[in-house]
């Protein structure tokens, strides 16, 4: 199958690469170095965070670069990666499930000034509702808001655009790990773990 | 390669509802598995190992210069800690986590940024014996007889009994697992057990795990060293591991940490393409941690031995490589060759079916397209006809894949192909991951010796977090008072002699870094 070349800018280069290549493919193709902001070329690691604008559109897109395959005329720009944010705690400062929310709004305080103004969402390349975690978060409803954030790959572009510096992804994953933290108790696993314990489980490696 | 049965008229034959019988399946390993193609391996002939079998593309590694000498590391500037991580997948982070909790400073030093990684790729779930019919001893004899009774025995008790705590210490980290309506853990059954013991969290078991793990490290006291391969480790006048050299992507320098214990978990092999096959690997898989402990004197094992997954997408062939999880065949779903028959029982040990997929494409079986790409049939439709809407809830990942390849699983069938997976051996390590240097700890898929010759789904992560956290208690209980007198690179002169001993070739250079498509060049 001879392949069609498309024409992209990608960081200022032009470039011409067949169409079935992804825009971190179709820069090494054109023979220059990028080793920064590329992970699992899955989709999942979040690290090839891209801006695209497709021809005749106005519109600016925040994307995935492993995931974005090139168009003709397309412009695409590799963002860096943000530092690590500010919001720190600790799961285990946390006495019991009554001390969540106010946990909650020490480590996230911004999340009440939410403009409700859809940047993050509107950044997601998951297509995650992440206004609404937010939302339902400083609310204290944090199972359902940890809901919304299962497919997160943790690219940080919600938080790129908040213009409150909330850190929507950070948010939604301190409601899926408290969940965790003091809801997840299966029974099959405790009682393993108690029979383990009691020393009536053990491996016999002779034989 | 262009053998076979054309697509379109393949695409004819399929039935969704055929029966099928199933042929024997013997000898197929020694035929047909990729570790036996004739000439692939070599003897290694420098180095603790001298003598072993070796893959061909990793002996050359293996036998390749150093990329520093003294002069590149004259004015470096040097960072002290008590345990130095190398690598931030999840083996290098439960490490990290558990010396910083037990008292020592730490650094984690990590070639892309922390969580780029397999674990954050892996899908189908982790491995803990928690059902009521089951037993860590059934865990341990399944690991075993998959591992075709190679494995440490050791390792492997050490491991089964650590399970189900793993999966304790992972909820307490924050980490959520699929359950049934009365909050007991779901379990599915991984090719080649006797009883359902994977745990997992749809098909996104390693997200979840790495996020999860980032978040507890960043929120700790563990300083996190982004885009900072190492490219050498430091060895001290009594021979002990002493931290390492890296090479800072960003400052385009090299820089040194000195440390009185060094936890090694650079992950896997993929992106060296053993035998020229796709991988399902992350970028920075290319087998850095062997080549370094090895040049300190750190015994290896098992180096003719890789895991080829059967289920990596095979078209279209922008895909190729890409993972379908075993979760999928665990889920009923079978594998057909071009004519439409069932020639595998589809929860065999993987290296089985990988030989037996290469032995349908090879003797014509296979389905064939644009005359360069070959595979079998992975039969979705028929999942969704069984249980219809259950195949989209439990694999979102398959089907963001599909989409991305223009496919729907629901009505067409995947066509598949083996991809390079995992690597079986690696660093010998103790029970607690201590590898034959003193002060050198090996942990996650960079060690050996604890699958044996073929892993089953579920042992690796298993594996990371299991003896990451062992590697990173040891370490902070046995720091020395006092660091090394002298660490350096002298361990290099020795290496040197020995190549140029044996002839090797000094123009190639390793560790590999960063895979030749990316076009990276030190300085
Ligand atoms: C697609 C896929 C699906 C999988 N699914 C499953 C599954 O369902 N169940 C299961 O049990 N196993 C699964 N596995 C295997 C499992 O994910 C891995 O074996 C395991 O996660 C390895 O963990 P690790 O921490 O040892 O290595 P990794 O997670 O790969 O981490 C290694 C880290 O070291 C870094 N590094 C590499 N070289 C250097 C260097 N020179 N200097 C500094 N840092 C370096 C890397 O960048 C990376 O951050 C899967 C693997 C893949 C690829
Ligand atoms: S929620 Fe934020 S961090 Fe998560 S995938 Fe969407 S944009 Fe990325
Ligand atoms: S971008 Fe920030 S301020 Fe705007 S809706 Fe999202 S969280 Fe609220
Ligand atoms: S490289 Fe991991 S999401 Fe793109």
């Amino acid at each position: 199958m001879s392949e069609k070349l498309v024409n992209v800018t990608i960081n200022g280069k032009k470039i011409s690469a067949p169409a079935s290549l992804s825009a971190v493919q179709a820069f090494w193709h054109a023979g220059y170095t990028r080793v920064e902001g590329i992970g699992c070329m899955e989709g999942v690691c979040g690290s090839c965070r891209v801006m695209v604008r497709r021809v005749n559109k106005k519109e600016v897109r925040m994307q995935l670069g492993c995931q974005t395959f090139i168009e003709e005329g397309m412009q695409i720009i590799f963002l860096a990666f943000p530092a690590p944010t500010h919001h720190a705690y600790q799961l285990s400062d946390m006495k019991n499930s009554w001390d969540v929310h106010s946990q909650f709004h020490k480590t996230f305080p911004e999340t009440i000034d939410c403009r409700v103004c859809g940047g993050c969402t509107q950044s997601c390349p998951k297509d995650i509702e992440v206004q609404r975690g937010v939302e339902l978060a400083a609310k204290g409803k944090f199972r359902e808001a940890g809901e919304l954030f299962i497919e997160c790959v943790m690219c940080n572009l919600c938080m790129t655009a908040c213009p409150e510096h909330i850190a929507p992804n950070h948010v939604g994953l301190f409601c899926r790990r408290v969940m965790a933290y003091f809801h997840l108790r299966p029974a099959n696993l405790i009682t393993r773990l108690e029979e383990l314990r009691q020393g009536e489980m053990d491996v016999r490696t002779d034989n | 390669m262009s053998k076979g049965i054309p697509y379109d008229e393949a695409l004819k034959r399929y039935q969704h509802d055929k029966e099928h019988t199933l042929p024997e399946m013997n000898e197929i390993l020694r035929d047909y598995h990729p570790d036996y193609y004739p000439d692939s391996l070599v003897k290694l002939q420098v180095g603790i190992n001298k003598g072993d079998l070796c893959h061909r593309q990793l002996a050359e590694m293996l036998q390749a210069d150093a990329r520093i000498d003294e002069a590149d590391l004259a004015g470096t500037s040097i960072t002290e800690t008590n345990v130095l991580v190398i690598g931030g997948g999840g083996a290098g982070s439960a490490a990290a986590l558990t010396a910083a909790r037990n008292g020592a400073s730490v650094i984690l030093a990590t070639k892309l940024r922390l969580g780029d990684s397999n674990t954050v790729m892996a899908e189908g779930g982790i491995q803990a014996s928690i059902e009521s019919g089951d037993t860590p001893q059934a865990h341990y004899d399944d690991t075993l007889k998959a591992g075709h009774n190679k494995a440490n025995k050791k390792l492997v008790a050490r491991m089964v009994m650590d399970a189900p705590d793993v999966i304790r210490w992972l909820i307490q980290e924050g980490m959520q697992f699929d359950q049934n309506e009365f909050g007991d853990l779901l379990t599915r059954r991984p090719g080649g057990a006797s009883a359902n013991r994977i745990v997992y969290y749809r098909d996104y078991t390693g997200l979840e795990m790495m996020r999860v793990l980032r978040e507890s490290v960043s929120n700790s006291n563990i300083e996190v060293w982004d885009h900072s391969p190492v490219v050498e480790l430091l060895s001290s006048e009594t021979g002990h591991c002493a931290g390492a050299v890296i090479y800072s992507v960003e400052e385009r320098t090299y820089k040194m940490i000195k440390a009185q214990a060094v936890i090694l978990a650079t992950g896997g092999i993929g992106r060296m393409h053993i035998n020229g096959f796709p991988t399902t690997n992350h970028f920075g898989a290319t087998g850095d941690g062997l080549i370094l402990a090895y040049r300190l004197g750190a015994k290896l094992r098992d180096l003719d031995s890789f895991q080829y997954h059967p289920t990596g997408v095979a078209y279209p062939s922008h895909l190729a490589g890409s993972l379908i999880t075993e979760g999928v065949r665990s889920a009923g779903v079978q594998l057909l060759n071009a004519l439409g028959e069932r020639f595998v029982d589809e929860l065999k040990p993987r290296d089985y079916i990988s030989a037996a997929i290469l032995r349908e494409c090879a003797e014509g079986r296979g389905v064939v397209v644009d005359d360069q790409t070959v595979g079998v049939w992975l039969d979705t439709p028929n999942m969704e006809l069984r249980e219809p809407g259950l195949m989209k809830q439990r694999f979102p990942k398959l089907f963001h894949l599909a989409k991305r390849g223009n496919l729907d699983p629901t009505k067409k069938p995947i066509l598949v192909y083996p991809a390079l997976h995992y690597q079986n051996g690696g660093v010998v390590i103790d029970e607690n991951g201590h590898s034959t240097i003193p002060g050198l700890y090996c942990v996650g898929e960079v060690s050996g010796g604890i699958h044996g010759r073929n892993r089953i789904m579920g042992n690796a992560l298993l594996e990371i977090i299991s003896f990451g956290r062992r590697a990173g208690l040891q370490a902070a209980q046995n720091l020395s008072a006092r660091g090394h007198k002298k660490s350096g690179i002298e361990h290099l002169t020795k290496l040197r002699r020995e190549l140029s001993r044996a002839n090797m070739p000094m123009d190639v250079k390793s560790p590999m870094l960063f895979p030749a498509c990316a076009n990276f060049e030190l300085e």
